[in-house]
């Protein structure tokens, strides 16, 4: 996982059936200190998250284990990337 | 996910089985993105019909395989959405330590969400 901030959201009608329901987050990641890397990152948000809060974002199964948890049976999820914590401190 | 740009389309008579019905997309990511390589661009398949200048959710991985139906498919991005609107939030932005990076490819965004 990478720490991150939100800074907005995405929006799509012409999409994949997998992506309905989806909200999608503009997070930009940030380093081990906290400091925005300059890279952006769409995650699958399920915690309602703001604009301007810092969260962790999960990569890969993770992902798809945060939309639907079981390993198993959740190849099928189109997600790559989903908030899995909206963090309130860090040392 | 991550956010990019299609800039044009890749073409190949002699291409595996399972990728014969498969439209590949030339996409630019926005902001800095960053690859296994430092390409600047990545080429995925695409099945919700994006055009060249389309801004698009691009899914890499796994995901990517299964929305193309199979797990064993040869590929590892698959755009699922043509975006219509991007909003953010520049005072969140400078928050996030205001990367100069951002700054210069979000105006693309901007026009996006017009």
């Amino acid at each position: 996982m990478i720490r991150g901030t939100v800074i907005g959201q995405v929006w799509a009608t012409r999409k994949a059936r997998g992506l309905d329901g989806q909200t999608l987050l503009l997070v930009a990641a940030c380093d081990a200190e906290g400091r925005a890397t300059g890279r952006l990152v769409v995650a699958s948000d399920t915690l309602d998250a703001r604009a301007g809060e810092d969260v962790t974002v999960a990569f890969g199964s993770g992902a798809r284990n945060v939309l639907r948890p079981g390993a198993a049976d959740n190849r099928d999820v189109l997600c790559d990337a989903a908030i899995a914590a909206i963090v309130e401190g860090a040392g | 996910m991550i956010l990019g740009r299609v800039i044009g389309h890749v073409w190949a008579a002699r291409r595996d089985a399972r990728l014969q019905r498969a439209k590949l997309l030339v996409i630019r990511p926005h902001a800095i993105y960053e690859p296994a390589f430092p390409t600047r661009h990545l080429v995925a398949t695409d099945d919700v019909d994006a055009g060249v200048g389309d801004d698009v959710i691009v899914c890499l991985g796994a995901p990517a395989r299964a929305s193309l139906g199979s797990n064993d498919m040869p590929v590892d991005a698959a755009v699922l959405g043509v975006v219509d609107r991007v909003e953010w939030r520049a005072d969140a932005m400078q928050a996030a330590g205001a990367a100069p990076g951002i700054k210069r490819a979000l105006p693309a965004l901007d026009a996006v969400s017009k």
